[in-house]
């Protein structure tokens, strides 16, 4: 027998690697392809075709070790089906249950939609670079979504509720083509009459339940007075709006590095290596996928 | 490093010791080319190669690798141990470890090391071997045409002797106990660099040293070259599949016959493949042949540059036999060595 034959192989355990006990973050780090069972605790209807998910980590390690910053997202898995990423709309201050926002897109979507509380999914992350948060306190913040682009910022204006008296003064631009699809409606609708939030709800195409503000997310931006100085912009939306509403920011004079975008490409690592994102010579999965405009207009292919 | 040298009758002895303690991979002739294969014995192995159809990046990335096994039904995963053999890559050539070595910066020295991409290379060891390039071979141009590092042993050949190059103590051990390493003399070392100087003057002078390709990508994005290059390329993903620096992969998962419990696979796929950059929804950000290819021309020439200090190409000339339709990083460069010529007119 030729010897090469009998060569003993050598077995690789991810999970089994590093000395017990293991804290969460050692467990996440061993193997991070793999997921971790989260069950489903809360369904909510959004739209005809998006529904708020809250998941809850089953294993308490992973569970306490896992935190995120507004704008990353998480690997989302249903075995036999495969894997998705979805940006995280929960605020940090959110502790112990993850809320996603999902549209019903794709095979992987329609299966998530059948879904219903108890089930259990896989869950891994957080992935990727969020909103400068920390950056951002003590400024005022203009934040603009559009459709689904809701779903990161979200998490985003969630935390800056919760933490409202380090931000300054808050304004909210959020357009949809028509009022059904309008995301957390009620959630805005209570906040229409703060005076700690300017709230600019707006649709394309009103009907006779609309009593809010009509045209696309630029139209608000004329009697928007902002202090140029002192402002953070967030942006989350459908690619063709980017342009459109940078254009209103750089008009209003905020900085080049100051306008944060979030960019929407399948991720299917989360980690640098598949590919699958990139964008120019950025990975929108550990680069991104929020960047802020300067980053943003250095990528060949981007906008 | 340390240097020993030893008589190329004595090969054969090294390759029989290490395929004593672990499988021994090498350049195998098959038809008219050769293939890096597991060999059974020396006389399998046939050193005097250019370049193999494909590069052995798949004893370190397998074409399709289990990440896990699962249960679909109640969505549990089952974790998995790996089995690897541990092996010895033999004959590759400078190109290819510098290939390894960019691999190595994505898989195992980021923020995320991939536990399966580790646990090979660790349980690897690679002989490098010199060589004399083919008309299709531009490693010189990315500096690759030595492996400075990532290697156990490397041959230089020098006559009917070898120069070797010793990396690492398990290497080292084993080249002591098969062969008569001795200390090099100067004799030696004048072939050496007398070898090095041939190989230096016998690559093809056609293929332009283009110093700031990536620069000039930049200058020349929205170029009608691109489309002319792009426009021809049949999605065949040939490139990827020969390239030894290609990494990309699609995570899939496969149920078993009976639709219950499955394995998630990581399987290579192509940034030239059509669907490559599609999200959810359908929208596809990389539609049509024009942006598939300059985008990967762009991570190989420039965008690996602008993040890890150097190009994601090492000139091993692969794709430019396997390209049914010419296009290949060559192309790239006498473009821009003709775009050059004509803004001096």
């Amino acid at each position: 027998m030729p010897s090469s034959c009998a060569v003993s192989t050598v077995r690789v355990a991810p999970h089994e690697a590093g000395p017990e006990p293991r804290t969460g973050a050692q467990m996440m780090a061993a193997n991070p392809y793999r997921p971790w069972p989260a069950r489903i605790t809360s369904i909510t209807d959004l739209t005809a075709t998006e529904k708020l998910f809250e998941f809850r980590l089953i294993d308490e390690r992973i569970r306490d070790a896992f935190s995120h910053e507004p704008g990353q997202f998480v690997e989302l898995s249903i075995f036999g089906v495969g894997e998705a990423p979805i940006s995280i709309s929960s605020s940090p201050t959110k502790r112990g249950f993850i809320e996603l926002t999902v549209r019903r897109a794709g095979t992987f979507t329609e299966v998530l939609h059948t879904m219903q509380c108890g089930d259990i999914v896989g869950l891994r992350g957080p992935f990727g670079r969020g909103f400068p948060v920390d950056e951002m306190r003590g400024h005022d913040i203009l934040l603009v979504a559009g459709g689904l682009g809701i779903a990161p910022l979200r998490s985003l204006i969630n935390n800056i509720h919760d933490e409202r008296s380090e931000f300054g003064k808050v304004t909210i631009i959020y357009g949809s083509r028509n009022p059904s699809e309008v995301m957390f409606r009620q959630q805005f609708e209570m906040w229409r009459h703060r005076k700690d939030f300017d709230l600019h709800l707006t649709v394309d195409h009103p009907d006779d339940t609309w009593d809010g503000e009509v045209g696309v997310v630029t139209k608000p931006f004329e009697h928007l007075e902002i202090d140029a100085s002192n402002t953070y912009g967030a942006l989350c939306g459908p690619p063709v709006m980017y342009r459109f509403a940078i254009d209103e920011m750089r008009k209003k004079n905020i900085s080049y590095d100051r306008i944060y975008v979030s960019f929407e490409r399948h991720m299917k690592c989360g980690m640098g290596k598949c590919g699958h994102c990139q964008i120019g010579h950025q990975y929108v999965c550990i680069d991104g996928p929020v960047f802020n405009y300067w980053e943003a207009k250095n990528i060949q292919g981007s906008m | 490093m340390l240097y020993r040298v030893i008589d190329a009758v004595e090969l054969p002895a090294l390759v029989s010791a290490f395929m004593e303690s672990y499988e021994v991979v090498a350049p195998v002739k098959r038809g008219g080319s050769h293939v890096f294969e597991v060999i059974q014995s020396p006389d399998d192995m046939d050193l005097s190669y250019a370049t193999t159809i494909a590069s052995p990046k798949k004893y370190f990335l397998p074409p399709v690798e289990t990440l896990m096994t699962f249960d679909a039904q109640d969505n549990g995963v089952t974790d998995y141990a790996a089995e690897i053999t541990p092996r010895v890559v033999f004959g590759a050539h400078a190109c290819d470890i510098n290939a390894l070595n960019r691999l190595d910066l994505v898989f195992r020295d980021g923020r995320y090391p991939d536990p399966y991409y580790v646990a090979r290379r660790a349980a690897t060891l690679v002989v490098g071997v010199s060589c004399m390039p083919a008309d299709t071979c531009f490693c010189h141009l990315w500096d690759g045409d030595e492996a400075r590092f990532g290697y156990d042993l490397f041959l230089h050949a020098i006559g009917d002797k070898y120069l070797v190059s010793i990396a690492s103590v398990e290497a080292a051990n084993i080249l002591e106990a098969a062969c008569n390493p001795r200390v090099a003399t100067d004799a030696d070392r004048i072939e050496f660099r007398h070898a090095t100087r041939r190989r230096q003057a016998a690559f093809n002078p056609d293929i332009p040293d283009i110093q700031d390709v990536a620069m000039l990508m930049d200058a020349f994005h929205s170029d009608p070259f691109w489309e002319e290059l792009g426009g021809r390329c049949l999605a065949c993903t040939a490139c990827s599949a020969v390239c030894p620096t290609c990494f990309c992969f699609d995570i899939q998962d496969a149920l078993d016959p009976d639709g219950s419990t499955g394995r998630r696979e990581r399987v290579w796929d192509a940034c030239t493949s059509p669907q490559f950059a599609e999200v959810a929804g359908g929208h596809n950000f990389r539609a049509d042949g024009r942006g598939r290819v300059r985008h990967r021309m762009y991570h190989k020439l420039n965008g690996f540059l602008a993040n890890h200090d150097r190009m994601l190409c090492v000139g091993c000339g692969r794709c430019v036999k396997a390209c049914k339709a010419d296009i290949n990083p060559i192309r790239v460069l006498e473009f821009f060595e003709g775009k050059g010529a004509d803004d001096a007119q």
